[in-house]
């Protein structure tokens, strides 16, 4: 590649100008509009790709009305109840909380299919549980957050096993299924890290609750609990859809925190909405800023350059899966997912068919991988959600999400390597690859 | 900056911020009207789908204009989280200089781009694209001026990160 | 950008018939000393967006939606109503006419672009959920069709007889899975790429749109060129158009026995009582008021 390209300028401008500190959203606009210029384009561009991203990006709206969702949890004793549940249950060990962390994302991947959804919506709640008085490092507590929503598009519903399968002609209803195991297995990765990890930080034990006071405890927290219920039934009911759901959850937390537990007043409520609001727009801009970079990889054609640089390599299977694995990686540490799911993957589909490599297998690997792009610095969505949220540095949350990072890469390792671990369930229902 | 300046700033952040809330209860509402419509009555409606990508829009760039603080917006604080206050300076300067620059290259072909969408009318509430998309000239202007104001704040010796509104009203 | 770069955009994946269709008319304008650099998928320009895009010297070529561009020329719209072409051959017969080249010219005074010819992409179906028997419009009252959001395509689902529910598209598979809709309307390679007919038990072969996209040029490189090249440069779209058509005619077929095979029920319901329904209520509306006078007919008529 040419150093003095526009490409290659704009490149450094916009690693330069985010390092120095600039806010990221306009590291992305400003390098972007550097392009335009060197290369003689139009500069309008950044507004018309800017703003068409995010009034064609539908889904995307289900981010603002999970953090709202959140909030409306945070102001009424809903958060307290769960918490006293989820403490009861596994409080006793030792890291009980950030287990909850865990086990609450699984419940959150059944309702959403978004890792960003996941974060903004459970993020606020986790990391005012977790922070508490002290418990644990409000980095680690982000740290856990960021790395347990990986699990939420891995388990159905999943926003990019769609977009896999518009691009592979795999089957949805397969893949989703694909994903079930694998999501567990991450799970189960990351805690096996808290375990380890809570012996030699000291975590705390929260006070072993006795067993008679756990129907009392479950009774308070049933209506929270309902709500994967609620939004699980309404979403494979037909009541609403995936996107709709972020507003059902918002809609039910409020009612349950306003109408049921009375603890809602004004103030809280223009308070939630307020919040909400500015979260919303300083992760917007993240978003907006991907959006106008994404036209600048895109013009220059970088996947095909990828993909001409691989061509005439001779591989087996499991070099392939293995160069795919860390190109994606790779990629992920500074590209968008979606965009690398819709440029770079497509890709690389010919060959895996070529190489008999089973299809649904490929893209629960493939989205994994672009899952675990969302917690690689220096551009992880989740890592800046969860600095955002918790307001601490980048940098102290990243040291705490890499043992973490290591325990997801050997369960990924395994999912790659062991087709069987993503296939098995697909299979019990009848799919034939 | 007078008592009465800073006072008047401090009730405009609070409309601004107002403003952000409201669009995003319009945006939760909207939603509910969808499934309400759709699920209770059997009427589907698209005007909300609409309405919420717009308002999701405008809450964006709004936001960015005029309610985000320093504090708040997302930024890769490797480097910038570990360096005294004058190198953090510079760097504040340099950013700024380099930002304010770009968007104002920019602004030109920007706002023809946003005036030609004239021609185009949104799918159901026939909302011209100018007038819609024109949030973008709003926040490009408010992001020239903010950031002026931020690279004369580092030049005057405050580095960015003294920069606190709540530290700014506690001399009251 | 340097001259003779054709910058080309649209919706359609690298896979699709389509994506091959340009390679083959990028390899006939090589002698005219083109070169085409496509980016497919829309990642380029998102979906409708197109059309500003050529209007503002940012792409060269396109495949624009006609509804896109009846969203500048209201004239158009008429081209985007129900039972308006029965076929791929009408529609190719029509864009060769007068009506054609009227069309065409308001392009390209109003839009600056030539239009090459229309992409056909197959003809819309009505897809359902549940197992109700669809003859005609009377059977569809009720049933919630997913239609692309905006006035122009509810109403097409309102001149079906259906009761038109805007989602976005991705969500299709789900809603359909889930019962949020009945029913969604795409030519059937889409139901295909989309794996709708995982959550279908019929598709009532409507017809009620003949799908299609322009292939366009920018009126800056075509009036740059001379009438020879022009001629070998429409020759080329011509072909590859040709070529394309076919290829989903039997793509087409092959898919209608697919589903068949799939278990879902495919039949043709009652052509004639949809079309005088959907006509009558297209007639009645504010759309058919831009219509050009006797346009309506003269198309009817070919
Ligand atoms: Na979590
Ligand atoms: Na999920």
């Amino acid at each position: 590649m040419n150093l003095a390209s526009p490409f290659s300028l704009a490149l450094v401008a916009i690693t330069a100008l985010a390092f120095l500190g600039l806010p990221i959203g306009h590291s992305m606009i400003a390098g972007s509009i550097l392009y335009l210029l060197l290369a003689g384009q139009d500069m309008g561009t950044a507004a018309e790709q800017l703003l068409n991203g995010m009034y064609s990006n539908y889904v995307i709206l289900s981010v603002p009305l999970f953090i709202l969702a959140a909030e409306f949890m945070n102001i009424g004793s809903m958060t307290d109840r769960l918490m006293a549940f989820c403490n009861a249950l596994v409080g006793r060990f030792r890291g009980g909380l950030a287990h909850v962390n865990i086990l609450q994302s699984i419940i959150f991947a059944g309702m959403s299919g978004s890792a960003i959804a996941d974060a903004a919506g459970t993020g606020r709640m986790m990391q005012a549980m977790m922070t508490r008085d002290g418990r644990y490092t409000p980095s680690y507590a982000a740290a856990v957050t960021a790395v347990s929503s990986v699990i939420g598009p891995i388990i159905p519903p999943s926003i990019p096993m769609v977009l896999y399968a518009l691009v592979s002609d795999a089957s949805i209803g397969f893949l989703f299924l694909g994903g079930v195991v694998p999501g567990l297995l991450m799970a189960l990765s990351q805690m096996i890290i808290v375990a380890m990890t809570a012996r030699r930080r000291n975590f705390p034990v929260e006070k072993p609750v006795p067993l008679r006071k756990l129907p009392r405890i479950t009774w308070d927290a049933f209506p929270s609990l309902m709500m994967p219920v609620v939004l699980l039934g309404g979403i494979y009911s037909g009541v609403m859809t995936p996107t709709e759901a972020a507003a059902v959850a918002a809609a039910y937390a409020l009612v349950i925190s306003a109408g049921l537990y009375r603890s809602v007043s004004w103030g809280d409520f223009y308070r939630s909405l307020a919040i909400s609001a500015r979260t919303t727009a300083s992760i917007g801009m993240l978003i907006a800023g991907a959006l106008v970079f994404n036209y600048v990889v895109t013009v220059e054609n970088i996947p095909e350059s990828v993909k001409a640089l691989l061509a005439g390599w001779d591989l087996s299977p499991v070099g392939f899966l293995i160069l795919v694995n860390v190109l994606l990686l790779l990629l992920g540490c500074v590209l968008e997912g979606t965009a690398i799911l819709l440029i770079v993957v497509p890709v690389f589909i010919p060959t895996a068919q070529a190489l008999g490599i089973d299809l649904v297998h490929f893209g629960v690997v493939v989205v994994i991988n672009i899952m675990v792009g969302l917690i690689t610095p220096p551009y992880g969505l989740l890592l800046f959600i969860m600095a955002n949220i918790s307001g601490e540095p980048l940098r102290d949350i990243i040291r705490d999400t890499l043992p973490f990072l290591f325990a997801m890469l050997v369960a990924l390792a395994i999912l790659t390597f062991v087709p069987e671990t993503v296939l098995w369930l697909p299979r019990l229902f009848g799919y034939q690859g | 900056m007078t008592a009465s300046l800073r006072a008047t700033g401090a009730w405009l952040a609070r409309r601004a911020e107002n403003v952000a809330s409201a669009m995003l209860a319009a945006m939760f509402l909207a939603f509910l009207l969808q499934i309400a419509f759709r699920y209770v009555l059997g009427l589907p409606i698209g005007w909300t789908h609409e309405v919420s990508v717009i308002l999701w829009i405008w809450l964006v760039l709004w936001g960015a204009s005029f309610v985000v603080s320093e504090r708040e917006e997302i930024r890769f604080d490797i480097i910038y989280g570990s360096v005294g206050s004058g190198t953090r300076r510079i760097m504040a300067i340099v950013t700024a200089v380099a930002l304010i620059a770009l968007y104002a290259i920019s602004f030109p072909a920007v706002l023809d781009y946003i005036t030609f969408m004239k021609v185009e009318k949104t799918g159901y509430l026939k909302i011209r694209f100018d007038w819609l998309f024109s949030i973008y000239i709003v926040f490009i202007i408010a992001t020239i001026i903010r950031y002026i104001w931020l690279a004369w704040q580092a030049m005057r010796g405050v580095a960015p990160d003294d920069f606190d509104p709540t530290k700014a009203s506690s001399g009251v | 950008q340097a001259p003779g770069n054709l910058r080309f955009s649209a919706v359609f994946s690298e896979q699709d018939i389509r994506a091959e269709m340009m390679r083959q008319f990028s390899e006939s304008v090589k002698a005219q000393g083109f070169t085409l650099q496509p980016y497919y998928g829309g990642t380029l320009f998102k979906q409708g967006t197109e059309l500003v895009a050529m209007q503002r010297g940012n792409l060269e070529m396109g495949n624009i939606a006609p509804q896109d561009i009846s969203n500048q020329i209201p004239e158009w719209s008429i081209v985007t109503s129900a039972y308006l072409f029965r076929d791929a051959d009408h529609l190719k017969k029509v864009f060769a006419s007068d009506v054609g080249q009227q069309l065409k010219k308001m392009a390209s005074d109003k839009l600056g672009i030539h239009i090459l010819g229309p992409t056909y992409f197959g003809a819309r179906h009505v897809g359902l959920k549940p197992k109700k028997k669809i003859n005609t419009p009377e059977d569809l009252a009720g049933i919630k069709l997913r239609m692309p959001g905006g006035d122009a395509w509810q109403f097409l689902g309102q001149s079906l007889g259906a009761n038109p529910t805007p989602m976005a598209y991705a969500e299709v598979y789900t809603g359909l899975q889930t019962g949020a809709i009945d029913g969604q309307d795409n030519p059937l390679p889409n139901v295909q790429n989309m794996k709708f007919y995982e959550v279908m038990s019929q598709v009532a072969l409507t017809s009620h749109l003949v799908g299609f996209d322009l292939l366009a040029v920018s009126n800056k490189v075509w009036n740059a060129m001379t009438p020879e090249k022009q001629a070998a440069f429409q020759a080329a779209a011509d072909k590859a158009i040709e070529w394309s058509t076919q290829e989903h005619l039997k793509k087409e077929a092959e898919l209608a026995s697919f589903f068949k095979e799939k278990g879902l029920d495919v039949y043709t319901p009652d052509l004639k009582a949809f079309r005088e329904f959907a006509q009558k209520k297209y007639l009645a509306s504010d759309l058919a008021k831009s219509w050009q006078q006797g346009m309506l007919e003269k198309i009817n008529a070919m």
